[in-house]
């Protein structure tokens, strides 16, 4: 007790140290990517296409409606389009830390709105691009032991599973073995579900892990190479933090990636929007070569020590 | 009746494999890239193991009747354990299987939660802490009332537990049942 008869919580920080903090980290992320030399940018969270992603729900606005000139957007769910525009118009290596938005997204660890760290670095590699989130993570003072490991190699080590060797009929009989419903309509949600279900639990125990070369089921937006896409995710205690691609060069193969995901939904009956047909005009000449990621900054921030 | 993902919460009773379940974690995944899941640890009420599984969002799994009532321990016939709801007065029994560490700690009259599924017994549990008797145990040394150290006692339902020095057959004893450690003299 102090004198004015209140408690006192030495352990607890302040809001206004919370801020500080909070403050501080951002600009050690700053400092890191201007000492780069690498652009920050800020790109409109307006969109007029929602997003094709199968799981990914964008939100709707409408706007402008006093001025009887109503019109709908969506919240960007991630700044990657519109910062891959700025790269396909030759901007150089870029950094975004912005907030997104997600629809149906809400949970413990899940916010309808949260903060990304979006970056994309011209002329490197999958690999080269974890190593730099690595120098990322030591700047903010995160000197873990990092584990790195493909997606087969660790089905092969923690659970037995050939993973990129199974198809459809080896993975429903191997989620049957398990005592889970097989009634999964397409192998990359077999493959997610598995990855749930035997491997994260089993990465919990690594500070960080860095799992690479998913599936080409998985591929996203990034460049499939026989069996695997150059994809990455970054794990802390197990929780997804980061998602990143070699990208994918030319507007056909946005085009396709994005056709497939919007068959997905409209086979799920979930609401599609029309293909960002600007995005894929700007794209013409093609993106150069790069490698980008996205890193979700609360928890980033939650799995550093105060 | 059925609950679907969205009304996972711990202690909820579900059926799993044929077997009464309850929730003991649930945890809710959503990959950035993919659909989101509930990966659920459960207790199988009947063998008392842990079970994990992982369900997409939007499946559904049976209620288990379940209930758990506090009851009073009558009596043992050696191959049945029987006890009664003081409420009804109606009496179940259990086999020796179903019993599992309450045999340790309970005798004739204490109070208890028996777990009941479709209105059978499937396990009981005895209190936190009971108290019993001690029939055999070495005599302490003299002089030694610092209780340092420590020696093994059989209690009246047959339990070994590790007692004090200063302990005597004939003293009362608490006993913390999930932990069996001695806890105090009563």
């Amino acid at each position: 007790m102090n004198i004015l008869g209140v408690p006192n919580y030495p352990q607890m920080p302040s809001v206004k140290e919370k801020l500080l903090q909070h403050q501080n980290r951002i600009r050690t992320i700053r400092d890191f990517f201007y000492s780069h030399s690498i652009v920050e940018v800020i790109t409109p969270s307006l969109l007029i296409s929602p997003t094709t992603d199968v799981y990914i729900d964008s939100i709707e606005v409408s706007v402008n409606h006093a001025l009887l000139k109503s019109s709908n957007f969506y919240l960007h769910t991630s700044p990657e389009l519109e910062m891959k525009r700025l790269l396909a118009k030759g901007s150089g290596d870029i950094f975004q830390i912005c907030q997104v938005f997600r629809d149906n997204e809400h949970g413990s660890i899940n916010s309808n709105e949260f903060t990304m760290l979006e970056f994309y670095r011209l002329g490197i590699d999958m690999h080269q691009l974890i190593e730099e989130i690595q120098e990322l993570l030591i700047a903010l003072g995160k000197n873990d032991i990092v584990k790195k490991i493909s997606y087969a190699q660790a089905f092969f080590d923690y659970a037995e599973i050939d993973i990129l060797n199974s198809n459809f009929e080896d993975l429903k009989n191997i989620l049957k073995s398990h005592g889970l419903s097989a009634d999964y309509d397409w192998i990359e949600d077999m493959q997610m579900v598995l990855f749930v279900h035997l491997i994260e639990p089993k990465i919990k125990t690594f500070p960080v892990c860095f799992i690479y070369d998913f599936p080409k089921q998985q591929a996203a937006l990034a460049k499939i190479d026989g069996l695997v896409a150059h994809r990455f995710e970054m794990y802390i205690n197990g929780t997804e933090i980061a998602n990143g691609y070699q990208e994918i060069e030319t507007a056909n193969e946005y085009r396709d990636r994005f056709e497939t995901e919007l068959d997905k939904r409209k086979s799920l009956s979930k609401s599609i929007g029309s293909i960002d047909e600007v995005f894929l005009a700007d794209l013409k000449d093609g993106l150069p070569p790069c490698s980008g990621v996205a890193i979700g900054i609360e928890r980033l921030f939650n799995s550093l020590s105060l | 009746m059925n609950y679907s993902t969205s009304q996972f919460k711990n202690g909820l009773k579900l059926m799993l494999d044929g077997n009464p379940c309850s929730i003991v974690n649930n945890e809710i995944v959503k990959p950035g890239k993919g659909q989101a899941f509930n990966r659920v640890k459960f207790k199988d009420l009947i063998t008392g193991k842990t079970l994990e599984k992982t369900f997409k969002s939007g499946e559904s799994l049976e209620a288990a009747d379940v209930m758990e009532l506090e009851m009073q321990y009558l009596y043992s016939d050696g191959e049945k354990w029987h006890f009664m709801d003081p409420e009804s007065y109606e009496q179940f029994d259990l086999g020796r299987e179903s019993m599992g560490n309450a045999l340790n700690y309970l005798v004739e009259q204490d109070k208890c939660i028996v777990t009941l599924w479709n209105n059978n017994p499937i396990s009981v549990s005895p209190p936190n802490h009971v108290t019993l008797e001690v029939i055999d145990t070495d005599p302490g040394l003299k002089g030694d009332t610092a209780g340092t150290g420590g020696k093994p006692a059989t209690l009246n339902t047959g339990v070994v537990v590790q007692v004090p020095l200063f302990v005597a057959i004939g003293d009362k004893v608490k006993v913390d049942t999930r932990t069996n450690e001695y806890t105090g003299r009563a």
